[in-house]
């Protein structure tokens, strides 16, 4: 073989490999993401429970949640809200929503003025590091938020 | 479908007054699976079962209704504030996504 053919085929031949192997080697790493039955982001809760108006960052709304969690399947969560249970000046309802979780929604409370206090706990699983908000609805219609991160060791999403 | 499922009612403080407000702690044991887990003994993955409203009633009127999603963690708490207006009896309701509805109530005795 003379030596240009030789070059030049071994050329042709590793641009061929260039070209291929990319994609083989996307082809192995995507893997199909483990769905749930109600799998909603963040955004798409927020714009359905609020229906696209804008929540106000407020600090009202008292919201304690552990800065470090140990086990990320038990994750305490308060809300306290100071706000007034009046008949015609109260507290709506209490969301609790997580930022990267397949399913956002956590909680949807409805309360009325029997309450007496805006105030809802519950212990919640997180998949990962992430932010928990607390959305408060108002009698008025208007909403108000607040977020807390919440650092995770391990997983608790299956 | 209904099935015998252990819950708890707890208020807190014990003793209180009429116009007091009290918290009203329900706890009840249910797996809570999300869909994404196996059972390590089949090796099939688990059916998602998970509560999905909640209903707080005070002699028949419900004061607060919830609902749930999967991630709630195991064996569910649910707390919330209530202001006792007289004796009754607090009623919780809950039904779950494959169909099984329970109940559980706890007499409320205000003193003074």
């Amino acid at each position: 073989m003379k030596r240009r053919e030789f070059i030049q085929s071994l050329v042709a031949s590793s641009a061929l490999a260039m070209t291929i192997s990319p994609s083989v080697a996307l082809a192995e790493e995507v893997k199909p993401k483990k769905k749930g039955p109600n799998d909603m982001d963040y955004q798409t809760a927020l714009d359905t429970i609020t229906n696209k108006k804008e929540a106000k960052d407020s600090d009202k709304i008292k919201l304690t949640v552990p800065e470090i969690a140990e086990n990320g399947a038990v994750v305490p969560v308060k809300v306290k809200v100071d706000h007034p249970m009046e008949e015609t000046n109260y507290v709506k309802a209490i969301h609790i929503l997580n930022t990267k979780n397949g399913n956002a929604r956590c909680a949807d409370v409805n309360l009325t003025p029997i309450n007496g206090k805006g105030y809802f706990s519950t212990r919640v699983k997180l998949g990962g590091t992430q932010e928990i908000v607390a959305l408060v609805e108002l009698s008025d219609g208007s909403f108000i938020k607040t977020a807390k991160s919440v650092k995770v060791t391990i997983g608790g999403c299956g | 479908m209904s099935k015998n499922r252990k819950s708890m009612i707890k208020i807190k403080p014990k003793k209180f007054k009429v116009g007091d407000i009290v918290k009203v702690n329900f706890i009840v044991i249910h797996p809570m699976d999300t869909g994404l887990t196996k059972d390590k003994a089949t090796r099939k993955i688990k059916p998602a079962h998970y509560i999905d409203s909640v209903t707080f009633s005070f002699d028949g009127k419900p004061f607060t209704t919830m609902k749930s999603w999967e991630t709630v963690s195991t064996n569910p708490y649910y707390s919330v504030n209530f202001k006792v207006s007289s004796k009754g009896k607090i009623t919780v309701d809950y039904t779950d996504n494959q169909g099984e509805k329970n109940s559980k109530s706890k007499k409320v005795k205000p003193k003074g």
